[in-house]
């Protein structure tokens, strides 16, 4: 009895000291997830209203840092009806066949001026690597955690038809994204 | 007093000649786009169309600023009050037309959210924020002032060419290159 006691404190104690070296945040809704394309020569902005995150992650335990995000991609919104439409037909997004795009990293190392981190992009149904930089600002009731990465679309197949061309639409796409991060309850 | 000159200067007429130019492709790239569907093709028209149209915009400034240094050649003696007021009228509307219509575009791309890339070398900022409503009335306002424009152009060339067969004066060849002095009457 007292054994099985002595056991059950230990177990818990390793939990506890668990969550408290790898906090798990979620994203809350003042969150933003942006990118810019350039259309025509000129550049265009656009965000995904939707979309969730989950963190773990600690500076002093890398080791075990996680950033995962899920994408609603019908929640395109780059500032006019036609061009979002266009976006989530068949040829750009395809959002009746995948909804969803997804993100999580691998690895995550510091560097001069923040971290950087290997993840695994799944958008339009293919998946590849793809590198982002960020800052993390621990604060009183979460933390921030911000930063940018450049992606090609036509790695993922986002373009078929005449929308392969890179001449009208650029191939490089630049994400810029901010998480208000709140402790998970 | 210096003697008026009888001939439009080569600058006069290179203004002249080039945007008359530039004005019949911008009907010609805008007739095109029009039955396109939102697609790349459509982009790439409207692209160019915008560009040419932000070149005569440019070219429009050094046109206004050049003529009011300089004035036009004297209107032929024995036009009537009236042909001198059609005259006038005509070329002031000109004037007006050619601010009026690249400023309309440009305002309706910036509503639609489109930012104006200049052949891709820069692009120009947006005159106002994201607004369907202002972009349908730009665009009914582009479209009727590009039937007006239409009519100008009409009425100013008959009215050359009746200078020119009818009159038998140099209105016509004053503003044409590589002619010679003022026509023998």
């Amino acid at each position: 009895m007292r054994f099985a006691a002595g056991v059950c404190a230990a177990v818990l104690t390793a939990m506890v000291s668990s969550i408290a070296s790898a906090a798990t945040y979620s994203a809350d809704a003042t969150s933003r997830l942006e990118f810019t394309g350039v259309q025509a020569g000129a550049p265009f902005k656009g965000v995904f209203h939707q979309f969730t995150a989950a963190v773990d992650f600690d500076p002093a335990a890398l080791a075990t840092a996680r950033i995962e995000v899920t994408i609603d991609m019908n929640s395109v919104d780059s500032g006019d009806k036609d061009r979002d439409g266009t976006m989530r037909g068949a040829d750009i997004f395809d959002v009746a066949h995948f909804p969803t795009a997804h993100y999580v990293t691998r690895s995550v190392t510091r560097t001069a001026t923040g971290f950087s981190a290997v993840g695994a992009l799944t958008l339009r149904g293919v998946t590849k690597d793809v590198p982002i930089e960020f800052k993390f600002a621990p604060g009183a009731a979460g933390a921030g955690l911000s930063g940018t990465a450049e992606l090609k679309r036509l790695d993922f197949g986002v373009g078929r038809g005449d929308w392969k061309s890179t001449e009208w639409v650029a191939d490089a796409v630049k994400i810029v994204f901010s998480l208000n991060l709140k402790p998970k309850t | 007093m210096p003697a008026q000159a009888t001939r439009y200067s080569p600058l006069a007429q290179t203004f002249h000649w080039v945007i008359a130019g530039l004005i019949i492709v911008q009907f010609t790239l805008a007739r095109l786009a029009e039955p396109l569907p939102l697609g790349v093709h459509k982009l790439a028209i409207l692209a160019r169309h915008k560009s040419v149209g932000m070149t005569i915009l440019m070219l429009a400034v050094l046109r206004l600023l050049w003529r009011l240094r300089h004035r036009a050649p004297p209107l032929p003696p024995g036009m009537t009050r009236f042909e001198r007021m059609a005259a006038r009228g005509t070329h002031v509307a000109f004037y007006v037309l050619l601010f009026a219509m690249p400023l309309t575009g440009w305002t309706m791309s910036s509503a639609k959210n489109y930012s104006v890339s200049w052949f891709g070398l820069f692009t120009w900022p947006n005159l106002i924020g994201k607004n369907e409503a202002a972009f349908d009335f730009l665009r009914t306002t582009h479209d009727a002032l590009s039937y007006v424009l239409f009519a100008v152009a009409v009425l100013h060339i008959l009215a050359a060419l009746k200078h020119h067969f009818w009159d038998r004066d140099d209105v016509l060849v004053r503003m044409l290159p590589f002619t010679k002095g003022a026509r023998r009457s």
